[in-house]
């Protein structure tokens, strides 16, 4: 096995630049130093926008590029082929991914084709001694499980990037040298057909500035309107817990949490909502983070920067009237 | 056709965190285990949808029959709520799960699958809502050469030999088509699991779990060996800082916040 952490990203992201790339460059890379390991990123497919800037901003030693024309857009199978292939060349210690909506399903399948560990919902990597240990997001945000990385294989990474924070070390850059990597596609052939591919336009939540959710505190389907009408007083997006979608009062494209969406705006308003770590796995990343609840205990508070006790549906109208008059 | 849904016993997660909100989540002396007896164990909630969708399937006249397998030592409380609500043949892998990983857990059921000599359909939950990691399913799927559909709302049968999936992704349903075998993972968006009647219920007690060793399953080449192992568990503490905005009637309070919200310039 040779001496590496490869960070693992195949999707230009709608940024141009894989989504968290530089969250999960940090991680790999403080491990990288702790352990005496080589720090390397693997871009299959087309190459992000600043690649290599953003490689040397982390200290990445190699670029490695795996290029086909099969990997233009994202294909399962393709693209787990050719991180399997790339595995076995380089047989790194350690491939660590964004996880992404895809890198999910690409993360375990890759760990089976290497015989690989795998561990998803990392948020912290370390060394103890030769072991590696991964911190990972367990019971829905409630608990933090320890994974040691035992026996000789490699092992794969899912890192949480929405909940970390991209840090590049101060002196600590490199300058990347760039790697083509082969591999061979040509016998893959896609086994999943799509029919009908997801289309979505619009604003999306992951990417709101200000966020208004309602919980159950709501009490009724009829009240959601209160939530729309401050997001648009504020100029932000509704959003909503898992309760309320599974009661069908909004459609699951709203939901913030584990399960759904995981947002960091710069204001997130949680009304009627009381703080279930599922829940807030996808919001406590806000900078500012508001929560009225009648439940003064309610855990939610303890995420909060302010809190309101008092009854969601008489403070939602008075805050959409603060808001308005100025 | 054949019908395998993977099935785990999870402590209830709600417990779980109700427990963690009110700062009393017990772990043992082990560092890492759960010991709270209060908490009622049973199948995880997304397993059951699972069942749920191989229950759809022959309701809409799939003539399928339907296996039921957990790894665990002792499933056989969830594995006859399977058979209550209409499973056909049930089997446990009777090893800890505290003491494998998501390859191994995966292998002893790609083992497992062999055992049956055919499989049309593995069904499994998208994640297991303890450790929440959401790998075993493509792990299997890997493992049996199957290719892996993630996140379904929907299931249905387009002939004999190929299904259609209506996928929930981060940009709306996604509708996609594989010809059997296949592994499908399942999410909440397919709805409430069926209840079973009473004397359904009576009637399953009865049933005893097939017991299969690992011993008689084949296993692969590098066989049920974790390459992970959980070391620790803990919750980790929340620094409250929450300033709690008073005022004498809600207006009051609103008011006060949103002067708060734009002296920070967190509005406008």
């Amino acid at each position: 096995m040779s001496n590496s952490v490869v960070v693992c990203t195949w999707e230009r992201g709608r940024a141009g630049v894989p989504a968290g790339a530089e969250e999960t460059l940090t991680l790999a890379r403080k491990l990288a130093a702790a352990a005496g390991l080589e720090l390397n990123w693997l871009v299959a497919g087309p190459a992000p926008d600043r690649a290599l800037e953003i490689a040397g901003k982390y200290g990445v030693a190699h670029l490695d590029r795996i290029e086909d024309v099969k990997l233009a857009d994202f294909q399962p199978d393709v693209c787990v082929e050719a991180l399997a292939q790339y595995s076995k060349q380089q047989a790194p210690r350690l491939m660590v991914i964004p996880q992404t909506f895809n890198a999910r399903l690409v993360a375990p399948r890759l760990a089976a084709r290497a015989g690989a560990g795998v561990v998803m919902n990392a948020l912290k990597l370390e060394v103890e001694g030769s072991a590696v240990k991964v911190t990972a997001s367990a019971y829905g945000g409630d608990t933090r499980v320890v994974y040691e990385v035992t026996g000789a294989e490699s092992c794969v990474v899912g890192v949480l990037a929405d909940m970390l924070l991209a840090e590049a070390p101060e002196g600590g850059a490199s300058a990347p040298a760039e790697r083509q990597v082969s591999v061979d596609l040509s016998a893959v052939a896609e086994r999943v057909r799509v029919i009908q591919k997801a289309h979505f336009e619009g604003p999306r939540l992951e990417e709101a500035q200000i966020i208004v959710a309602g919980g159950m505190g709501l009490g009724q389907k009829e009240n959601y309107h209160l939530i729309e009408d401050l997001a648009q007083t504020l100029g932000g997006m509704a959003a909503a817990s898992r309760p309320v979608v599974e009661n069908g009062w909004v459609d699951s494209s709203r939901q913030v949490g584990l399960t759904g969406k995981i947002t960091r705006p710069g204001l997130y308003i949680a009304a009627g909502i009381s703080g279930a770590s599922q829940h807030m796995v996808g919001c406590s990343a806000a900078k500012t983070l508001v929560a009225i609840n009648r439940d003064s205990n309610a855990a939610v508070f303890r995420y909060a920067r302010y809190g309101i006790v008092g009854n969601c549906l008489e403070v939602l109208p008075e805050l959409i009237r603060a808001v308005k008059a100025r | 056709m054949k019908i395998v849904v993977c099935v785990k016993e999870v402590l209830d997660p709600d417990a779980v965190d109700n427990y963690v909100l009110v700062g009393k989540l017990e772990i043992g002396q082990d560092g890492k285990t759960l010991t709270q007896t209060s908490i009622p164990r049973l199948m995880n909630g997304y397993d059951e949808q699972a069942i749920e969708c191989a229950l759809r399937l022959r309701d809409a006249g799939v003539d399928c029959k339907i296996h039921v397998v957990s790894v665990g030592t002792d499933p056989t409380k969830i594995l006859q709520h399977a058979v209550a609500i209409g499973a056909d043949e049930v089997a446990t892998i009777p090893v800890d799960t505290g003491t494998v990983d998501g390859y191994a857990t995966a292998a002893l059921l790609a083992g497992f699958v062999k055992s049956l000599g055919r499989a049309d359909l593995v069904l499994c939950g998208r994640q297991a809502s303890d450790g929440d990691q959401g790998v075993v399913p493509a792990l299997l799927g890997e493992m049996l050469g199957m290719p892996i559909v993630t996140i379904a709302r929907a299931v249905e049968m387009v002939d004999g030999s190929t299904v259609r999936v209506t996928r929930v992704t981060p940009d709306g349903d996604e509708i996609v088509e594989v010809s059997c075998p296949a592994v499908i993972t399942i999410s909440n968006e397919l709805g409430e699991p069926r209840y079973p009647t009473g004397m359904r219920t009576m009637k399953a007690r009865k049933v005893k779990p097939q017991q299969v060793t690992p011993a008689g399953l084949d296993l692969g080449e590098s066989g049920a060996r974790p390459r992970v192992t959980m070391t620790r568990q803990f919750v980790e503490a929340i620094i409250g800082r929450c300033e709690f905005i008073q005022g004498d009637s809600p207006a009051a309070a609103a008011q006060e916040l949103v002067k708060r919200l734009r002296a920070d310039r967190t509005i406008e």
